[in-house]
């Protein structure tokens, strides 16, 4: 090799279509394979606790198995593994594959990729090690309010985590950043430009979390100081509470807006406004997040309308991909020779698990979005708030929409992994539509026993305040729980099949549009102009109730406590 | 930029659904006066003794009309010695009563079965709101945020007589 020899620029690299690149292979890999390490450490919890909270299943054998008898320590392991570590590792190695195949082009930095996976999974084992080894006292569930107060072990694993997604999203901007270098005039591909708006939102919105967790709760744990003001941590943690869920709501819509329409047999019916869409939910997640504080006695009624109404608003984005998605699957049913009205509804591919598990995951994301309406309606939620209700609505859209579509995802992304054909498209089917069962009989049911007075989060199954009603719907969740296992046992025949016992090789390709071949204005990839009103919207929604919450004369003198129900020393 | 017809017929619908949503909340509220719990004051955890929480109790304060004031902590309901514990709020049919809440620990949660009356209760802060028990019958208060490890023997019970 002669010295004068120039290297390739980084944009010169080509991905090829069936295969993948060693690096991009490793660092989407690793991403994926922890994502699903935690997604196996979570699920196995989901069903012993719906045995647990079941009063005709409390007392028998699937009630009593010994470890599931630890139920608030089950609750949480299925929380922080599910909703933390599970959804972050997956959307950050799903973005990473996506940014860098739309843009044809390298991850900036892949070194500090590097950096951010390995504090993400030092976090993972961190959060497995004190759940596992300090029981009683990391029992403090996903939200972790204070002044209930668990090792300092658990937040150090929380910060790795959200540090680590920091520099994925950071790493992200600044690929981004040199593409639009290389490609003056241009925009981006829109599943790029919906993970910039995803790791913006993800990155502004976790801002009060660390504060939260670096001020108040990771120094009440090492002892530092001594008081807490749990309604201003709720305050904080609801400001990121809410993006939290669009966070992992976008990248779903990244495949169904990006993806879907390609597998499905048609085309996107309208890019830019999928782009509107995704600058709303940019705007408008984040000033929304009181609605979880509907019940709280220190923010004010006026602070909880303002949310309510700016929550409809975020509604409107939802309400513009189910009208862009239906459309653009009616153009697909009609190329595969679907007819009259109601055509569109059948002739889908269900015979493919990438569709069906997508659609599946869509069915599952309408019960959620219309149950999170009803939410929203800040009288209504006063039946509703901390009841299993809640839990019902949770289920259908992070369990059901979210989650159906990244295994969608992950059933043409595991092959490209691992260069070999997924191992049953059977089983795969098999899995989407028991997922769909189980999913409406649980969430159903949840949210029956809820209207019933079943609280959420309740070791309850004999508790004194078990209505019948109530009894009964939680008997139907755990039915329900039980499908969702068998679903669970098929998917891990998939995964494990793909990785060691897949002979044929690789078809199809990754579904990734790499041109923008319409006029789209420019105002839309004008970042600073989008961050400026996020910051403008927040300062008015958020700054009167965080100002509100500030209560040095009493607030702070709350101790923190244990879940044992004992002070902390 | 190009909104294909239908599609602006389908936001056009979308926003007056939700208008309309919005604006039965608010008629809700001001109207028939169905409002959320808001701030009522504030006290010191640490401190109880010095506030209007020192003696736990329900009273009635006139007619038809009740009051109770009443202390969340792991893992139990005080409203005072007449109520006993777990506490039993006993009421004639037709009652309306406020409840006032405080917490002396961590976080808890009180809610009514079958009625509409829903607050977190939180360690400084007073909760506050009322409610109507028209029929006879027994009620379940239910502690509905999570507090450790008795939180789901947390309760108490309204009987309307």
């Amino acid at each position: 090799m002669q010295a004068t020899q120039v290297r390739p620029a980084p944009t010169a690299v080509h991905f090829p279509a069936l295969d993948m690149l060693r690096s991009e292979r490793n660092l989407v890999g690793v991403h994926i394979a922890s994502a699903l390490i935690a997604l196996t450490v979570g699920i196995f919890m989901g069903p012993f606790q719906a045995f647990h909270r079941a009063p005709a299943f409390v007392n028998t054998f699937l009630g009593q198995i010994p470890v599931f008898s630890y139920y608030y320590q089950a609750v949480t392991v299925h929380g922080v593994m599910l909703a933390l570590f599970f959804t972050t590792l997956f959307i950050v190695g799903f973005s990473y594959f996506v940014t860098q195949r739309s843009l044809q082009r390298q991850i900036k930095g892949i070194q500090f990729a590097w950096l951010g996976y390995a504090l993400m999974v030092i976090g993972l084992s961190l959060m497995v090690f004190t759940l596992a080894n300090d029981v009683q006292r990391s029992a403090v569930l996903y939200t972790f309010y204070p002044p209930m107060i668990a090792p300092a072990i658990f937040y150090i694993g929380l910060v790795l985590l959200v540090v680590g997604s920091w520099i994925a999203a950071f790493l992200v901007f600044w690929t981004y950043n040199a593409w639009r270098k290389e490609h003056p005039g241009e925009r981006a591909p829109l599943a790029v430009f919906a993970i910039i708006v995803n790791y913006l939102m993800w990155f502004i919105s976790s801002l009060a979390v660390a504060i939260e967790v670096l001020f108040m709760l990771l120094p009440a744990s090492l002892g530092w100081i001594q008081t807490t003001d749990p309604q201003l941590a709720r305050v904080l943690f609801w400001f990121f509470g809410h993006p939290l869920v669009y966070f992992w709501l976008i990248p779903a819509y990244v495949s169904w807006y990006t993806m879907l329409p390609k597998q499905a047999g048609g085309r996107l019916f309208s890019d830019p406004l999928a782009r509107v869409a995704f600058i709303m939910l940019l705007l408008f997640s984040i000033p929304v997040g009181v609605h979880h504080l509907y019940a709280d006695p220190g923010v004010s009624q006026v602070a909880k309308f303002v949310h309510a109404f700016l929550t409809f608003i975020v509604a409107v984005p939802s309400f513009m991909t189910a009208f862009n998605i239906g459309a653009s699957l009616e153009i697909a049913s009609r190329n595969n020779g679907g007819r009259g009205f109601q055509g569109f509804i059948f002739r889908q591919r269900w015979g493919d698990p990438v569709v069906a598990a997508q659609l599946v995951g869509m069915l599952l994301f309408l019960a959620g979005g219309i149950t999170g309406l009803m939410n929203a309606s800040a009288q209504i939620n006063i039946t509703l708030h901390n009841t299993s209700w809640v839990v019902g609505h949770f289920h259908t859209t992070l369990a059901g929409g979210v989650t159906m579509t990244f295994f969608g995802i992950l059933y043409w992304l595991l092959p490209l992994l691992r260069g070999r054909a997924l191992f049953s498209r059977k089983v795969a089917l098999g899995q989407a539509f028991t997922w769909l069962v189980g999913m409406v009989i649980f969430g159903f049911s949840m949210g029956e026993a809820g209207l019933n007075g079943a609280p959420r989060r309740a070791d309850l199954a004999n508790s004194p305040y078990m209505t019948p009603e109530a009894a009964l719907w939680l008997n139907g969740a755990a039915i329900g729980g039980m499908i969702l296992f068998v679903s669970v046992a098929l998917l891990f025949v998939n995964l494990i099949g793909t990785l060691f016992f897949s002979a044929r090789p690789v078809e199809g390709d990754a579904p990734i549009q790499t041109k923008v071949d319409i006029a789209l204005p420019a105002i839309l990839e004008r970042w600073r102009v989008w961050i400026a009103i996020v910051v403008v919207l927040c300062a008015i929604a958020w700054g009167p109730v965080i100002a509100e919450a500030l209560d040095f004369t009493n607030g702070f003198n709350a101790i923190p406590y244990t879940p044992s129900g004992a002070p902390l020393r | 930029m190009h909104i294909d017809r239908y599609e602006r017929y389908w936001l056009i619908a979308v926003a007056a659904t939700l208008g309309a949503f919005f604006a039965a909340l608010v008629a809700t509220l001001v109207v028939f006066g169905v409002s959320l719990p808001s701030p009522a004051g504030r006290v010191d955890p640490q401190n109880l003794e010095a506030s209007e929480f020192a003696e736990p109790n329900v009273r009635n304060i006139g007619g038809n009309r009740y009051e109770a004031h009443i202390v969340a902590r792991m893992w139990q309901f005080d409203a005072g010695p007449e109520a006993g514990s777990p506490p039993k709020i006993r009421l004639p049919a037709g009652s309306e009563i406020t409840f006032y809440l405080t917490s002396r620990d961590i976080l808890h949660g009180f809610q009514i079965q079958y009625h509409t009356i829903n607050m977190e209760v939180i360690p400084g802060q007073v909760s506050r709101a009322t409610v109507k028990f028209d029929r006879p019958g027994v009620y379940q208060i239910v502690c509905n945020h999570y507090c450790g490890a008795g939180h789901a023997v947390m309760y108490g019970e309204v009987i309307v007589e």
